[in-house]
C-alpha cells in the first residue's frame, strides 16, 4: 500500500473539507453519508417495518405530544401570589413552602427510592408482606375464565350423544333444572385469608396503579387524518403520518409534516 | 408531661369539621357539625382551585375570585395540585387561606378549633403525603386531622334514599373519571382495594387541551384560551353510542375530497360563536350554517353583525371518544371498559360479582353527554352474561364524594378513631403518621 505523507510548508495552506486519506477500498460506514439514490431510500427503510410499528422519531414525538397535553402548570408563565405572604411558621413548613417542584420530579423520586429498596436486602417482615402483596395480583384470571357449573363438573362429555362436533355443553335430562337453580351461577364465597390480604395490601406506586397495555389480540389501532381528523387513508410519504386526501396532504405538509421536525 | 388520657379529653373538643375534597380543578368543602343533621350538596362549596392572572387587565385572581373575571381571554391559570397531588404549597397555602381563614365572608373557620378531614387521590408519592401533613399541623395547626383516599368514602352514602343505615355499603366500584385522570377504585366496606386500583391517563384537563390542540390546527391560534376551550368542550362535547355510530358520524362530519364536496351535516356540525369581551363573556353553540363559513372566507359578502365563529364537527365526538379509545392518539392503554376488567381481574369472583352489581361513577367528565351510556354498552358486552351489571352515575357527580365524606364526619364515633390531634402529631411526628394513615 502507498504511504501518503502531506509535509508541511510555508506555502501550502490547509484548507477546510477536505484533506488526504489512504483509500482501503470499500467502506461500508461510509457508504450511508452519500447515498446514489436519494429519493427512493426515504421510500425503502432499509429494515422493513410493519404496517402499524411506528419510527422512533414517531414514537417520540407522540410522547411528546401526549406529555404537553397532559401538562398541568406552563412552566413558561410564573404567576406570583398577590398580597403579601404571611411568614411560615416553622423550618419544615417554610421549606415546603419554597419547594418549586413539578409532579414529575416527584413521580421520579418515588420511581428512584423504589429501585433503591428493590436492591436493598429486605428486613425477613418486609419481604413476606410484598410477597403477600404480589400474590393475588399474579393471578391472571380474566372474566372469561368462569368456575365450571355443576353440570360441566359432573357429566363427562363423550359418553352422551353428541349433535353437534365439540358441543361446548353436553346436556342431559338434568340439565333443565340446573339451568333453573342459581347455585352454578353463584361463586364460591371469598376465602377470608384472601381477603384479609386485599385489604391490608399496601397502596401500588404511582407508576404501578397505571393501566396496563391495550390486548395484543384487541382491535387494530384506528387512523385519522392529521390535518381534518377525518379517517386516515393516506400515510405521508415523509413522515408516515395518515391523511384522508390530497387537499389534507398539503395542508400536512405546510404545517405538520414531521419530516424536518 | 401529662398522661395520655388527658391530653386526649381536651383535644377532642372541636366538634366541627372542615369537609375538604381537594381536586385539582376545584375545591369542594364544606363544615360539618358532629350532630348528625341531614347533610345534602347544598352544604358543599365549589370553589376553582387555581390562581389565574389576565394579562389584559393586569389582574390576578385567587380561586373564588374568578366569578368577578369579565374577560377570560388569555387566562393563564396556576394550580397547585398537579396529577391530583398538591405539589405547589405556596400557591394551594394562599388559596386555602383566601377561602376559609382570616376574615371575611362565606366558609370561614378557626383552624385551631377545627377538624379537617382531607380527601386524596390513591397512589399518592409517600414524600408529598408527608409534606401534607407537615404542612396541616405546622402551619394551618389544625386541631385534628384525617387524610384518606376520597372517593374510598363514597361508601358511606346510604345504599337507598330511606335507608338510615350507617354501615359502609358491602362492594362498590367507583369510577373517578376527573379533570387530572380516570380512576378505577373497588371498595370493600369502606376500604380500597388497593392492589385492584387502575388509573387511565385520560381525564378532564387531556379532553380540553386535545379540544384547544385541534382547534389551533384547524382554524384559529388558540392555544392560550384554556378556560374558552374548556367552556366549549362542556357545552357541545359529547360521546357516541358505539363504535359504528362512531363511523357514521364521522363520515357526517367529512367535508369531502377535492371536487367531491359535500355539505356539512347540521344536526352534528355546530359554530361556536365566540365571546368578544365586549358584549358577551361566554359564548354559544348554535346549527352549523354554511353561508357565515363563506363570508368568514371572503367569498360572500359580509352581513349582520360581526362575530367569529369557530366550526365544530368531529372535535365533538372525537374528543371525549378518548375516554374509551385512548389509542387514537398513540395512549397506550386499554380503554375505560377495558381497564375495568382489569383491574376486577385480579379480584376473587365473588367481590368482582358485587362489584359489578354496583358500579357508581363520579367526576366532571361522566356529565358529558352519552358517556353512561358508552360505559354501560362496552361494560356489558365485556361482562360475562350471567353477571348482573349495574352502573349509576351519581345524582351531583363533582360533590357527590364530599357528600360521602361529609357523611362519614357527622359521625362522631368514626371520626373519633381516625382522627389524629396536634399533640399526637407533636409528640411522635411525620413517619409516624404517615404510617398510621397507610395502614388504617
Amino acid at each position: 500500500m502507498p504511504h501518503v505523507e502531506v509535509l508541511p510548508n510555508s506555502a501550502a495552506h490547509i484548507a477546510p473539507g477536505w484533506t488526504y486519506v489512504v483509500d482501503t477500498g470499500y467502506d461500508p460506514s461510509k457508504v450511508a453519508l452519500n447515498p446514489k439514490n436519494k429519493k427512493r431510500a426515504a421510500a425503502q427503510p432499509r429494515v422493513p417495518r410493519g404496517e402499524n410499528e411506528l419510527s422512533s422519531r414517531q414514537q417520540l414525538a407522540i410522547a411528546r405530544r401526549i406529555a404537553e397535553l397532559n401538562r398541568d402548570n406552563d412552566p413558561s408563565k410564573s404567576i406570583e401570589i398577590p398580597g403579601k405572604a404571611a411568614v411560615p411558621k416553622t423550618q419544615n413548613a417554610r421549606r415546603i413552602i419554597q419547594y418549586q417542584r413539578q409532579i414529575k420530579h416527584w413521580l421520579d423520586d418515588e420511581e428512584a427510592q423504589l429501585a433503591q429498596l428493590q436492591q436493598a436486602p429486605q428486613p425477613r417482615a418486609a419481604a413476606a408482606a410484598s410477597r403477600l402483596a404480589t400474590a393475588p395480583s399474579r393471578r391472571s384470571s380474566t372474566m372469561a375464565l368462569i368456575p365450571p357449573t355443576a353440570s360441566e363438573a359432573t357429566t363427562p362429555g363423550p359418553a352422551l350423544p353428541a349433535p353437534a362436533p365439540a358441543p361446548p355443553k353436553p346436556r342431559n335430562e338434568r340439565d333443565d333444572e340446573r339451568l333453573l337453580s342459581i347455585d352454578a351461577s353463584m361463586p364460591s364465597s371469598v376465602n377470608p385469608a384472601e381477603l384479609q390480604a386485599l385489604l391490608s395490601a399496601p397502596p401500588l406506586s404511582y407508576a404501578a396503579s397505571h393501566a396496563s397495555l391495550p390486548p395484543v389480540d384487541g382491535p387494530p389501532r384506528r387512523h385519522f387524518c392529521d390535518n381534518c381528523g377525518y379517517w386516515g387513508k393516506i400515510k405521508c410519504m415523509k413522515c408516515g403520518a395518515k391523511v384522508c386526501g390530497l387537499e389534507c396532504k398539503d395542508a400536512h405538509e405546510a404545517t405538520r409534516c414531521l419530516k424536518w421536525a | 408531661m401529662p398522661p395520655k388520657g388527658s391530653k386526649k379529653a381536651s383535644a377532642a373538643a372541636p366538634s366541627q369539621t372542615l369537609v375538604l375534597d381537594n381536586g385539582a380543578y376545584t375545591l369542594k368543602a364544606g363544615l360539618v357539625s358532629a350532630n348528625g343533621a341531614e347533610l345534602s350538596y347544598d352544604d358543599c362549596a365549589v370553589i376553582p382551585n387555581c390562581i389565574a392572572r389576565s394579562t389584559r387587565d393586569k389582574r390576578t385572581y385567587v380561586a373564588s375570585e374568578l366569578e368577578h373575571c369579565k374577560d377570560f381571554g388569555e387566562l393563564a391559570f396556576r394550580r397547585p395540585v398537579e396529577k391530583g397531588f398538591i405539589v405547589n404549597w405556596e400557591a394551594e397555602k394562599a388559596i386555602w387561606e383566601h377561602e376559609f381563614m382570616g376574615a371575611g365572608e362565606g366558609l370561614r373557620c378557626d383552624p385551631s378549633d377545627t377538624n379537617l378531614l382531607l380527601t386524596e387521590k390513591p397512589n399518592c408519592p409517600k414524600e408529598l403525603q408527608k409534606n401534607c401533613d407537615e404542612i396541616v399541623f405546622e402551619q394551618f395547626e389544625f386541631a385534628a386531622y384525617y387524610r384518606c383516599i376520597g372517593p374510598a368514602l363514597n361508601a358511606y352514602h346510604p345504599f337507598s334514599a330511606s335507608s338510615l343505615f350507617s354501615l359502609p355499603q358491602e362492594c362498590l366500584l367507583i369510577i373517578d373519571t376527573s379533570y387530572s385522570d380516570t380512576t378505577i377504585l373497588p371498595i370493600y366496606n369502606g376500604t380500597l382495594l388497593q392492589t385492584a386500583s387502575r388509573r387511565l391517563t385520560v381525564g378532564g384537563k387531556l379532553l380540553t387541551n386535545y379540544l384547544k390542540e385541534l382547534s389551533s390546527l384547524r382554524h384559529y391560534n388558540m392555544m392560550e384560551e384554556t378556560y374558552l376551550l374548556n367552556e366549549i368542550k362542556e357545552a357541545v362535547s359529547f360521546v357516541v353510542p358505539s363504535a359504528q355510530q362512531f363511523a357514521t358520524d364521522l363520515e357526517r362530519t367529512w367535508k369531502g375530497r377535492q371536487g367531491d364536496k359535500r355539505e356539512l351535516d347540521s344536526s352534528i356540525v355546530v359554530d361556536y360563536v365566540l365571546p368578544d369581551y365586549e358584549r358577551a363573556i361566554h359564548g354559544h353553540a348554535r346549527p352549523h350554517d354554511p353561508a357565515q363559513l363563506r363570508m368568514r372566507r371572503g367569498l360572500q359578502p359580509l352581513q349582520g353583525p360581526r362575530e367569529d365563529l369557530l366550526p365544530l364537527g368531529n372535535e365533538r365526538f372525537a374528543v371525549p371518544e378518548l375516554l374509551f379509545n385512548p389509542a387514537d392518539i398513540g395512549i397506550q392503554e386499554s380503554g375505560l371498559s377495558g381497564a375495568i376488567m382489569e383491574a376486577l381481574s385480579v379480584l376473587p369472583d365473588a367481590l368482582k360479582m358485587g362489584m359489578l352489581a354496583n358500579v357508581v361513577v363520579v367526576g366532571g367528565n361522566s356529565l358529558i353527554a352519552g358517556f353512561m351510556e358508552r360505559l354501560e354498552t362496552d361494560l356489558r358486552a365485556l361482562v360475562p352474561a350471567q353477571y348482573l351489571l349495574n352502573v349509576s352515575r351519581a345524582d351531583d357527580p363533582i360533590k357527590h364524594t364530599w357528600l360521602g365524606a361529609a357523611r362519614f364526619a357527622s359521625q362522631p364515633e368514626r371520626l373519633r378513631d381516625v382522627l389524629v390531634t396536634k399533640a399526637e402529631y407533636d409528640e411522635r411526628g411525620s413517619t409516624w403518621l404517615g404510617k398510621k394513615f397507610t395502614t388504617m
